[in-house]
């Protein structure tokens, strides 16, 4: 018999209560692990939306409360482009509609001479030659079962798919690219695009260019990287707050679930306790043992929240209307986060307990009725 | 008679209840190496808080003990002195319900750092001395009192105490089981030298002691040593 064994041991007698707590440790790890999964698939998403085209950097309104609601007036879009360092920059005006069974669908308006350097490669078909024309992304083109040639209707206006594209990010490929007037028209913004997206000349600094551009136009603020996106669009620090108040919670309500179970087992070992004292076991050893259930019961929590985790997000994207924008991301850090919160219940439950356990006399344990 | 005794106790005091109980009143007691000692006397008398003491499982209030040259009041580490220097047998077993015969006999031997293998085989070689060889899989619920009572004396004498404390081992078994504990207790105490204080109601168990000490309202006192053919008897002298 080794101390695991023991452990183990202590915990399989009584079987119900243990699996209630690993339960509902495993409920909260399976939250942070979903939270944590959705977080990154949309912070991915994000990514995508930042580097379309190629583009090195991206332009949006200031102050905009969602990167959707920006506006960049076709005077500022010039100022942009004529911008120090630019390259090219082309304008993107976002546009969301139900199409189907996708509430998200994204259309994209670009000016139609910026088309060959921004749409993905076309799998089928040609770039839009009219303006009621527009390139279908696969993934769209997949669900809505529709060929070079067929029609779509975005907001009761009939588009005729001119070609097909395919592209790595989730967005574009679940939605399509329109001549710009054209979006313009649906989304009733005349002369207006909701983003520029810009690259820069061979050597020149990305971040001096969007410098430049944010102190020569100061209603507008450029978009380098994912963590610069939060100066236009609050949800993803929302989520990633979100994430950190539930992960607490998550914590909070184990480590007391936790508690409360190895008190019972601590109450209910009592004259146990003493008998060990009494033949010689050290208080150490004594916390070793109530510390080592309190672990063992919330690393096999952890392993069923992360299983959970997985299987809930899994089944989340089977919704055609979540798989069209979102597709969770599972990076290493965010099991390793639910192991240490598993660690962190454990540890924190556990510490109460065990110190009551510890501080029992031999005496008084083995007389306890 | 060895110059340094196996426990001896001087002036020790014992009370509870804020002191309204006085369960020890000064009591003096040694015991050599080796011997066999009864502890007799009425309910209350002491004997068991005497047994409480030596086995450092609480303090006395006043007094000394020492046993096998450690004096308790000066010992830093009584958790190590319980584990290795004495083994107690309380009238109930105390065997933990969860494990079996031989992994309640291992455990304490956890603390002395003791290999898996070793802590096995010699669990196993303690359950063959007790006559439990093939029973080493049972748990508690499944033995009788008697096989319980043995498995608590082989878990007594799992890191080969000097001294065993038997606190009224034979009270809650029949008297077939009783007197098999005692032969038990006997024997181990011949063939390992264990010295052995054992706490009874029945004239008859102390009677196979080498010498019997009375208690009363505390204190020893009197003692006798039975007779050799008492002993014999009472299957204390073989």
């Amino acid at each position: 018999m080794s101390f695991l064994s023991l452990i183990v041991r202590n915990l399989v007698r009584q079987r119900t209560r243990t699996l209630l707590t690993v339960l509902g440790i495993g409920i909260g790890i399976t939250t942070v692990v979903a939270l944590g999964s959705i977080t990154q698939g949309m912070k991915a998403t994000s990514e995508d939306l930042l580097r379309i085209g190629g583009a090195d950097f991206m332009v949006a309104q200031k102050g905009a409360a969602d990167l959707s609601f920006s506006t960049i007036s076709a005077r500022d879009q010039r100022a942009v482009e004529r911008q120090q360092g630019i390259e090219s920059a082309w304008g993107v005006l976002m546009h969301f509609s139900r199409v189907g069974s996708n509430p998200f669908f994204f259309t994209s308006g670009v000016r139609r001479e910026d088309m060959p350097a921004v749409v993905p490669k076309l799998e089928a078909g040609v770039l839009p030659r009219g303006l009621r024309q527009l390139v279908l992304g696969a993934g769209a083109a997949d669900s809505l079962d529709l060929r070079p040639g067929g029609t779509i209707t975005i907001d009761r206006t009939v588009f005729r798919v001119s070609g097909i594209y395919r592209s790595g990010s989730l967005l574009e490929n679940a939605g399509a690219y329109a001549p710009l007037p054209a979006v313009q028209e649906l989304a009733r913004k005349p002369d207006v695009v909701t983003v520029v997206y810009a690259t820069v000349k061979p050597g020149a600094s990305v971040r001096d260019v969007a410098m430049r551009i944010e102190e020569s136009s100061p209603q507008l603020t450029a978009i380098v990287e994912l963590g610069d996106i939060t100066k236009v669009d609050q949800g993803l620090r929302v989520l990633d707050a979100g994430n950190l108040a539930i992960s607490l919670l998550a914590i909070v309500i184990g480590a007391i679930g936790v508690m409360n179970t190895m008190i019972m087992s601590v109450f209910e070992r009592t004259r146990e306790i003493g008998i060990l004292r009494a033949v010689g076991w050290r208080g150490r050893r004594i916390m070793r043992l109530i510390v080592g259930e309190s672990l063992v019961l919330c690393a096999i929590a952890a392993a069923l929240g992360m299983g959970l985790g997985v299987a809930a997000t899994r089944a989340v994207t089977l919704i055609p209307a979540v798989s069209s924008f979102l597709e969770p991301q599972y990076p290493l850090a965010i099991f390793v986060r639910a192991l240490l919160i598993g660690f962190g219940v454990g540890l924190a439950g556990a510490l109460y307990p065990a110190y009551r356990a510890v501080r029992l006399s031999p005496m008084g344990a083995l007389r306890y009725e | 008679m060895s110059s340094q005794p196996a426990v001896e106790t001087h002036g020790v005091v014992k009370t509870f209840e804020e002191g309204r109980i006085r369960a020890l009143n000064g009591l003096d007691l040694r015991v050599e190496e080796g011997e066999f000692v009864a502890l007799v006397g009425p309910s209350g008398c002491g004997k068991s808080t005497l047994l409480h003491l030596i086995a450092a499982l609480e303090p006395p209030d006043a007094g000394t003990i020492v046993v096998a040259g450690h004096d308790l009041a000066s010992e830093h580490d009584l958790p190590h002195y319980r584990a290795r220097h004495v083994g107690i047998v309380f009238q109930l077993h105390n065997l933990l319900p969860n494990l079996t015969a031989a992994e309640n006999v291992q455990v304490p031997m956890f603390e002395l750092g003791i290999s898996g293998r070793k802590r096995r085989e010699r669990a196993g070689a303690l359950l063959a001395l007790v006559g439990l060889e093939d029973h080493g899989t049972q748990r508690p619920a499944e033995l009788s009192g008697g096989e319980r009572q043995r498995v608590a004396i082989a878990r007594a004498l799992a890191n080969e105490p000097g001294v065993l404390l038997a606190d009224e081992p034979t009270g809650s078994l029949d008297s077939e089981a009783g007197r098999r504990v005692l032969e038990l207790l006997d024997q181990i105490r011949a063939s390992k030298g264990t010295t052995l204080l054992l706490v009874t109601h029945d004239g008859s168990v102390a009677a196979r002691a080498d010498r019997i000490v009375r208690m009363l309202d505390g204190r020893a006192v009197g003692e006798e040593r039975p007779s050799h053919q008492v002993r014999a008897a009472t299957g204390g002298e073989r």
